[in-house]
């Protein structure tokens, strides 16, 4: 079987996020896969419609959870309208994992502070039950997560689990507008929620998703709040084709964002050319 | 040293076909609009023109096919049935390659074979022998092999170099490969004492400071030049689709109806508009002067810096196709005076 010839996974469940964005719970068609596939947080899959084509997510569900993987995405293209088009008991394609992952293992006896916008909580999300998960491993968890509005929010029903926890610490936020009556979460933009909320860099490890322009505006606070830029992740969303070092699309300057990435520290950022 | 006549060669190729082997090299395409030869899978051995300079398109296509399909998939109420392609010739000789186009096909090596392999290429690669002719001058004023540390009879990539005399030609063994191709075909060729290795067209001394290159590249990411030799690009990738080592592809669903379709593999160019643009929307490589760029820093400072190799043999395609007079060897040169004056 060649490198570009995807497993088959039946679609179990589908969980509706927001209006345009949806979770896609898949187990592997194969007996023998189902059992042997494993990953880690962070990465990624080439999922298939056939038909329409290949597109490129993160993992969203935990490596600590086996037997079957999640992938949430928002209908935005020509593969993703035809993925939201599928059912229950549909078949897709999978390629993966590919990439590289954040170093879980490092982090035992750390602070982890999350902080995700949008449709960014994704990736967050499978890191987030991976150390929740494991949670003795880790001190304080923070998650300060925002969207441009209530409805835009994804995974309610683990956001409401995650209030509810005690040894998370949540601060979930709307852009100025976004809120609606009832609305008990923050009003404003992640990276000044962030400041106000001071989470400490102190023996702390920050996990950063979101539109380029969040992070953009969160990586001077995470330095002002003690976080050094080896210790503030974020992964690259770079257009990606072939998934294996091959196809040249998510090149950028000396990296390929699916081989060597898509997990980097902001310290390897900031001396990457600016073309992700 | 063994010697293989004009006669013997073209011989060869006509043993080759009657045993079912697969043999591409230089031909006459009928009714093509281009002038000149192209590689062509041979249907006798009469076509083989080594005469007519460089093909038009590089060798990469052997490898590397312009379409090709990944596997067949068809759909039978909810089950999804896939279907591989079928694995290509055993025997496959190439006759007639040229050398920057072999020293091509092995820089794709370093990036086809990089952790995960692929295995579509490989299977090529591994069924293939590669017998180069050596260029016994340029092809014309376009060509550059020997300003990046090749020539016109370097071995790079090849498993038998021909390097032509009167009446025929002097055979280095470059791999085992090769041969395995004489040893199979020992009647083709004979021992010559009166002939010697020699060189064909030496390779001149190279025009630009290559290594000098490097240096401006790696630190001119942001850069007035850049506008300046993208001003004449169109951002149409013609120079990708003739390049013997531009291995970016693109992969694409073709239904043939609801029920089944393929899966396939594309050619593709980072100089179009369109290669990095994201679901949102948003590009990362907005402008023309960021495609060209990442052409030329890719290939003469990110590849060799991760594979050791450029990923340019100096066959000159790129400049002949261009639309709009875009020469790379006249950006490279700019580039090593500019690495000059900084230096």
């Amino acid at each position: 079987m060649s490198l570009y010839q995807p497993h088959l996974m039946t679609i179990e469940a589908i969980q509706d996020e927001t209006p345009d964005t949806r979770t896609l719970r898949l187990t592997f068609r194969d007996p023998a896969l189902a059992d042997s596939f494993s990953f880690k947080a962070g990465q990624f899959g080439e999922y298939s419609v056939f038909g329409a084509g290949e597109c490129t997510f993160c993992i969203a569900s935990p490596p600590t959870r086996r037997g079957y993987i999640e992938c949430s995405f928002k209908a935005v293209g020509k593969v993703t309208r035809a993925l939201r088009e599928l059912e229950v008991g549909e078949i897709v394609g999978f390629r993966g994992p590919y990439g590289n992952a954040f170093p879980v293992d490092d982090w035992s006896g750390r602070r982890v502070l999350f902080v995700a916008g949008g449709i960014g909580l994704a990736p967050v999300r499978c890191v987030l039950w991976n150390v929740l998960d494991l949670r003795d491993r880790f001190d304080e968890v923070t998650l300060v997560y925002g969207a441009r509005t209530v409805a835009d929010l994804v995974y309610k029903r683990e956001l409401a689990e995650w209030r509810d926890r005690p040894d998370v610490r949540l601060v979930t936020t709307v852009d100025p507008g976004g809120e609606e009556p009832g609305w008990d979460g923050e009003v404003g933009f992640v990276p000044a929620v962030l400041e106000r909320a001071a989470p400490t860099g102190e023996n702390a490890v920050a996990v950063v998703c979101g539109p380029p322009i969040m992070i953009k505006h969160t990586l001077p606070v995470l330095g002002r709040l003690g976080f050094p830029p080896d210790r503030i992740f974020t992964t690259l969303e770079n257009r990606m084709k072939c998934g294996v070092g091959k196809c040249g699309r998510c090149n950028v300057g000396p990296v390929y964002v699916c081989k060597d990435g898509p997990v980097f520290t902001a310290a390897e950022l900031a001396a990457l050319p600016a073309e992700y | 040293m063994r010697v293989i006549s004009d006669a013997d060669l073209r011989g060869l190729a006509a043993d080759l076909l009657a045993a079912g082997s697969t043999v591409w090299g230089p031909a006459r395409v009928p009714g093509s609009p281009r002038p000149g030869v192209e590689y062509r899978p041979l249907r006798e051995a009469a076509e083989l023109d080594l005469g007519a300079g460089l093909p038009f398109l590089p060798l990469k296509q052997v490898f590397l096919p312009p379409t090709e399909p990944l596997f067949w998939w068809e759909r039978k109420g909810t089950e999804v049935r896939l279907v591989p392609p079928a694995p290509p010739n055993r025997r496959v000789v190439v006759i007639g390659a040229r050398p920057c186009d072999a020293a091509g096909a092995d820089a794709m090596d370093r990036v086809m074979g990089w952790d995960y392999r692929d295995e579509l290429w490989f299977a090529r690669r591994d069924a293939a022998t590669v017998v180069t002719v050596a260029c016994e001058r340029p092809a014309d004023e376009a060509c550059f092999c020997s300003d990046v540390g090749l020539g016109p009879s370097h071995p790079r990539g090849s498993d038998l170099l021909l390097i032509p005399h009167p009446g025929g030609y002097a055979v280095e063994e470059v791999t085992a490969k090769g041969r395995e191709l004489v040893a199979a075909f020992p009647h083709r060729f004979r021992e010559d004492e009166q002939v010697t290795p020699g060189e064909t067209a030496a390779a001149g001394p190279p025009r630009i400071d290559l290594a000098g290159v490097q240096r401006w590249l790696a630190d001119h990411f942001e850069d007035e030049t850049w506008n300046e030799v993208a001003l004449r690009c169109h951002g149409c990738g013609a120079c990708a689709s003739v390049c013997p080592a531009c291995h970016c592809f693109d992969i694409v669903d073709e239904p043939d109806s609801l029920l089944a379709g393929t899966r396939r593999r594309n050619w593709d160019s980072c100089q179009t508009s369109r290669f990095t643009v994201h679901a949102s929307g948003h590009n990362p490589r907005e402008g023309q002067h960021a495609r060209v760029r990442q052409r030329v820093v890719h290939k003469f400072q990110v590849f060799p810096r991760r594979f050791g190799r450029l990923l340019c043999t100096g066959c000159g395609r790129c400049t002949r196709a261009c639309p709009a007079g875009q020469d790379l060897f006249e950006i490279l040169t700019l580039v090593s005076e500019r690495a000059l004056e900084t230096s």
